[in-house]
């Protein structure tokens, strides 16, 4: 059971860094580091159900993470409308406006 | 009490459902060309990811999941992709490189790595461990009143943090993404008024 959902969240956080390196638009990068954040909170959340399940501590962390995510998600959003409006694309391979 | 304990036998099947939607839904968000398909199966990620949660006996948890990832984030990604999207390829599947398939492997094996030493892991030991420390009498019996104690007392520098950090995101994404067309079109028709006497 521990075991079952521990290689789910295994699953979730392999695919996410797979669709982070490999995807070629800005926004499914997003996507794929929310599903990185939920393999995160899917661990958290099965250890404080089996291991403290006195004090839910693992919970409190989780709702943590739950809301540095959404911040990280209406900042990277921003800034891919900002970077679209200036540059026309939203491939990650043609933002160098950083590179000298 | 345990929300999973009322299904009894049906627990392992509810799981493999969950399971199913979550491995399908997350193939979708990384493997599918459609940039709005995969915003959806997203969407459906997160929904069985929080019913995960009810069955993980996480009730305020799954809650939170389903009001912030499929209320707000979810709806925010929807609404980027709608607003930037050019339909650029119309094959279901997007060509893969050698990059892609050098990453491919290097995640598979970091994958079947993770499965080996959690199936090797004698989680067992680590249960009789934390159990013989004994129970700390709770008075409460709920889990949201146990979260909201915790979150009020013991966690209350982290909280308010956290409050002050979703307010400096929210700020500076709306700087950020605020067009500045405004201040230039106001500049340019004063430059004209400026401009039309001279030429009368």
């Amino acid at each position: 059971m521990l075991e079952h959902i521990l290689s789910l969240g295994a699953y979730l956080f392999c695919i996410g860094i797979f669709g982070l390196i490999t995807s070629r638009n800005m926004v499914r990068a997003l996507m794929c580091l929310e599903l990185i954040f939920n393999a995160v909170n899917i661990n958290l959340i099965t250890f404080s159900n089996s291991f403290d399940t006195q004090q839910a501590k693992g919970e409190i962390f989780a709702i943590f993470i739950i809301a540095i995510a959404a911040a990280e998600a209406a900042i990277g959003l921003a800034i891919v409308l900002a970077i679209y409006r200036n540059k026309n694309s939203t491939r990650i391979d043609q933002f160098n406006l950083l590179k000298w | 009490m345990n929300i999973i304990e009322l299904f009894g036998p049906l627990q392992e099947i509810i799981f493999f459902i969950l399971e199913i939607g979550v491995i399908l839904g997350s193939l979708g968000v990384v493997l599918l060309s459609n940039i709005v398909y995969s915003a959806f199966f997203l969407g459906l990620v997160f929904f069985c990811i929080s019913l995960l949660y009810f069955a993980l006996n996480a009730d305020f948890v799954a809650a939170a999941q389903i009001l912030i990832y499929v209320g707000a984030v979810n709806v925010l990604i929807v609404f980027a992709v709608m607003l930037i999207n050019k339909p650029e390829s119309l094959k279901i599947f997007p060509v893969w490189t050698v990059g892609d398939k050098i990453t491919l492997a290097i995640c598979l094996t970091s994958f079947f790595l993770l499965v080996n030493i959690i199936l090797n892991t004698s989680w067992s030991n680590i249960t009789v461990i934390t159990e013989s420390k004994g129970f700390l009498e709770s008075n409460f019996t709920q889990n949201v009143q146990r979260i909201g104690s915790l979150l009020l007392t013991q966690y209350l520098l982290p909280f308010e943090l956290l409050s002050i950090v979703l307010l400096v995101a929210l700020i500076g994404a709306i700087v950020i993404a605020r067009r500045e067309n405004l201040i230039e079109t106001n500049k340019k028709k004063v430059l004209q008024i400026k401009k039309s006497p001279t030429t009368f």
